[in-house]
């Protein structure tokens, strides 16, 4: 008997910091890590949205993936992005994961094209092939354009790689559909303001951008929920959450936010690259001060236990 | 069914085929929602054919209630009886079309000859599904006589939700005895394929929807008896379960039953068939030639098997001599040697099991021919003279290529050992004397009684057990159907009621 991948607790989906001139800042990186493992999250995305994959070369997101892996040695599980308008780029993100060791892969929707459902299957099961690891879908409607429904679920089926799905749509129906009608799927939040609401429908893990810079809020979220059920509790943390969700969520800079507020903790997270630029200074301050009563308020709640 | 490919071709067929892995659950592939997987392995090589998901209880929780919310919203069950009919028609003809490939998946997951695969297998498979669809509106519901002032309607009802537990000697073909009847009557099913033999069973559910079958209606939950089967078998919402396999797991399906929520449930089960060869038989030759394909036909795991052969003592030299002459054509080897007749048996396992019945053969019997085992699981065709009428070796059921010999002296004591077994599925009986051949056929308590030929009928007939064969229905046949129904009495009252009624 193999057992699969069971995706349980926080998963960083790891911002890419960067040089003034926009080359990789692999030190920080590096101290990010570092941070995050520390911190106690429990695992680590190399190549995702937020750690800008769309604006960087096959060449690049690969090498970024191998100094994951490689600095991570073993501590966390690390999965990587395969997402990329090229299904040709794709494939080769996927074998080049599996070579390197990576624990699984996240496989989003080719964006821009907007393939049917079969069409958008069939693309899967070929990066799957090309991984042969454990596979963490990833809809996200909003940026892709078409979201991964039922006919979709249904022929990725054929493949038992798939073992879970990062829930990007923001849509309750949909956490509705994979709770009762796709249990095999593990389903991970990936829409930050909706956590709880996740976990109450079963999920177990959730792949927040946020943890980047409040690693420890987001766990202490994680376990009220997920490990202990007290959802009173969940609620209170996640009240305490909401007005940094709705700055991440609903207020257009998402990764900018994510990437200043990774700066806030101290480490160096650079530039954004092209077309997105910086937060002015009013946005940074707004951000700080909400990170900073969210800190307090969490806090108070778990030392309150 | 064209011509048989030569080995390579087999082969090459073999190495492209894309092998289903995941259970299928509401019209689609899904993993086990554990994630666990078993490994499926070719019993004639011991090569790793795919990793299978490994269900469990949430597994067939899932399928249940799929199977239930389908058979409830009528999406099959309240389908018009020739739109049914058009559906499994179309499957029919979608296994007809992808026949080569199933013939060959069921050959390298059963270890079973691609000859007969090709021949018996496939071809079976199709027409016993036609049979079904074609029945659909062709059986008519009843009225019952009764007074002027009332009709009385007996309607036949689909049963509801089944769970189809299937063996496997035969997985393509007992998958089809049972689909058949049940999607004909309306019922919705959950299968559980047995855990060695899954591709085919899967590949026919993916080719049911690609046919029109409507998500929900036909699951398949894969895995082993004790995680998969008990929990379908103790399910409260399954309303039927239909077994086919060994005796001591059909007795436990009972259980399940009753300590559920009282389930019907029909068993086919074992058999330790006798075959009996009275001295006035004719043709010896041909006899011979029945007595071999009865005992040694698909390995010999086959609950029908003519397993113990029952013979006049002035005639049992001559026959012995032809039975081992015909068992010597029937040569074991590579299943996808489409000259092959014996294959490999099923499993690793399984070969050791009947391993221990040829030891004890070569130790305590006489052997006629055969006794040994080589490559693989590979088992040859093996006859063996026992005295003891209570010896295993006459007693038991060992589903591989082993017959065992009884002599005897006159036509009542062949009968008398005949029944002396607690199974009874199917009896053949070879007499040129027309007044013993009915006698016997009628003395002998089986389900199935063939005379001067070994087989199990056909489709039009049903075919299934005495004693503790089985019990409960039968496959085949339109009685097939009748146990996935129910009936169901309307009683109309058509009286004037004027003079009775209160002002």
């Amino acid at each position: 008997m193999t057992a699969r991948m069971v995706l349980e607790g926080i998963y960083t989906p790891l911002i890419t910091p960067l040089h003034a001139d926009g080359s990789f800042d692999l030190d920080s990186l590096a101290a990010l890590i570092e941070t995050l493992v520390s911190a106690g999250v429990h695992g680590l995305i190399s190549g995702g949205s937020t750690g800008e994959n769309y604006a960087q070369s096959v060449d690049e997101r690969l090498a970024l993936a191998r100094f994951t892996v490689e600095r991570v040695a073993g501590r966390l599980p690390v999965i990587i992005g395969t997402g990329a308008m090229r299904t040709e780029d794709s494939l080769a993100l996927a074998k080049g994961a599996r070579e390197m060791g990576a624990d699984a892969i996240l496989l989003g929707t080719p964006p821009y094209s907007v393939p049917t459902e079969r069409e958008n299957a069939l693309n899967a099961l070929a990066i799957d092939r090309a991984a042969d690891l454990p596979v963490i879908l990833y809809n996200y409607p909003g940026r892709m354009g078409v979201e991964m429904g039922r006919d979709f679920l249904d022929r990725v089926g054929r493949s038992r790689n798939v073992i879970g799905i990062k829930e990007s749509s923001g849509d309750i129906n949909r956490v509705h559909l994979l709770a009762r009608d796709y249990p095999h799927i593990q389903m991970s939040c990936g829409m930050d303001d909706q956590a709880l609401e996740f976990f109450a429908w079963g999920a177990r893990s959730w792949i927040c951008a946020g943890s980047n810079f409040l690693p420890r809020e987001h766990v202490a979220l994680y376990e009220a929920c997920a490990i202990r059920g007290d959802f009173d509790k969940g609620r209170r943390i996640m009240s305490a959450m909401l007005p940094l969700m709705r700055v991440l969520e609903q207020g257009g800079k998402f990764i900018q936010c994510v990437k200043h507020g990774v700066e806030v903790t101290g480490v160096s997270a650079g530039p954004m690259r092209p077309p997105l630029k910086g937060l002015n200074k009013d946005e940074k301050r707004a951000l700080e001060q909400v990170i900073g009563v969210l800190k307090t308020s969490v806090a108070a709640i778990t030392e309150g236990n | 069914m064209g011509d048989l490919l030569t080995t390579a071709e087999y082969k090459a067929i073999a190495a492209t085929l894309e092998l289903p892995q995941n259970a299928f659950i509401d019209g689609s592939f899904r993993p086990a929602i554990s994630g666990k997987s078993f490994t499926t392995v070719n019993p004639a090589t011991g090569a790793a054919l795919a990793e299978i998901a490994a269900c469990g209880a949430e597994d067939v929780d899932l399928a249940v209630s799929k199977a239930r919310e389908s058979f409830d919203d009528g999406r099959w069950s309240r389908l018009h009886p020739a739109a049914r009919k058009e559906v499994l028609l179309r499957l029919a003809k979608l296994i007809e079309r992808n026949s080569r490939e199933l013939a060959v998946m069921e050959s390298l997951d059963s270890g079973k000859t691609i000859f007969d695969c090709e021949t018996v297998d496939v071809p079976e498979t199709v027409h016993v599904l036609k049979w079904h669809a074609e029945l659909i509106d062709k059986i008519y519901d009843q009225v019952a006589p009764a007074s002027d002032d009332h009709i009385a309607m007996i309607l036949r009802e689909p049963v509801g939700v089944v769970g189809l537990v299937l063996p496997w000697n035969f997985p393509l073909l007992m998958l089809a005895w049972k689909i058949g009847p049940a999607l004909a009557a309306g019922c919705t099913v959950v299968v559980k394929p047995a855990a060695e033999t899954t591709l085919t069973t899967l590949r026919v559910a993916e080719l049911a929807v690609e046919a029109g079958l409507p998500r929900g209606v036909l699951n398949v939950v894969t895995g082993s008896g004790s995680e998969v089967g008990e929990p379908l078998g103790r399910h409260p919402d399954v309303d039927m379960v239909s077994f086919t396999g060994s005796t001591a797991t059909g007795r436990r399906f009972l259980h399940y039953s009753a300590d559920s929520n009282l389930k019907e449930v029909v068993l086919e089960l074992g058999g330790k068939n006798p075959c009996i060869v009275l001295d006035d038989a004719e043709d010896l030759d041909a006899v011979a030639a029945h007595v071999v394909n009865g005992a040694f036909w698909n390995m010999g795991e086959n609950c029908s098997a003519a397993s113990r052969l029952i013979v006049q003592k002035a005639i049992k030299p001559k026959l012995l001599e032809r039975v081992a002459a015909h068992a010597r054509e029937w040569n074991s080897g590579d299943p996808l040697d489409p000259s092959v007749r014996v294959g490999a048996l099923v499993s690793q396992a399984h070969f050791e099991k009947v391993s221990g019945y040829l030891a004890q053969a070569v130790k305590s019997g006489r052997i006629v021919l055969g006794g040994e085992s080589h490559g693989g699981t590979h088992v040859a065709p093996t006859v063996v003279e026992v005295t003891d009428r209570d010896d295993r070796l006459a007693r038991e059921e060992i589903f591989g290529p082993i017959l065992t010999v009884i002599e005897v002296a006159r036509f009542e004591e062949a009968i008398a050992v005949a029944n002396d077994t607690k199974y009874g599925l199917a009896a053949s009986i070879f007499t040129a004397n027309g007044k013993r051949a009915l006698r016997g056929a009628r003395m002998l308590r089986a389900g199935t009684v063939t005379v001067n030929s070994f087989g199990e009928g056909d489709i039009t007939t049903p075919f299934g057990g005495y004693k503790q064969s089985g019990f409960g229905g039968r496959d085949n046949g339109i009685h097939a159907h009748d146990q996935y129904t129910q009936l169901k009495t309307i009683w109309l009252d058509l009286s004037d009621h004027a003079d009775t009624a209160l002002d």
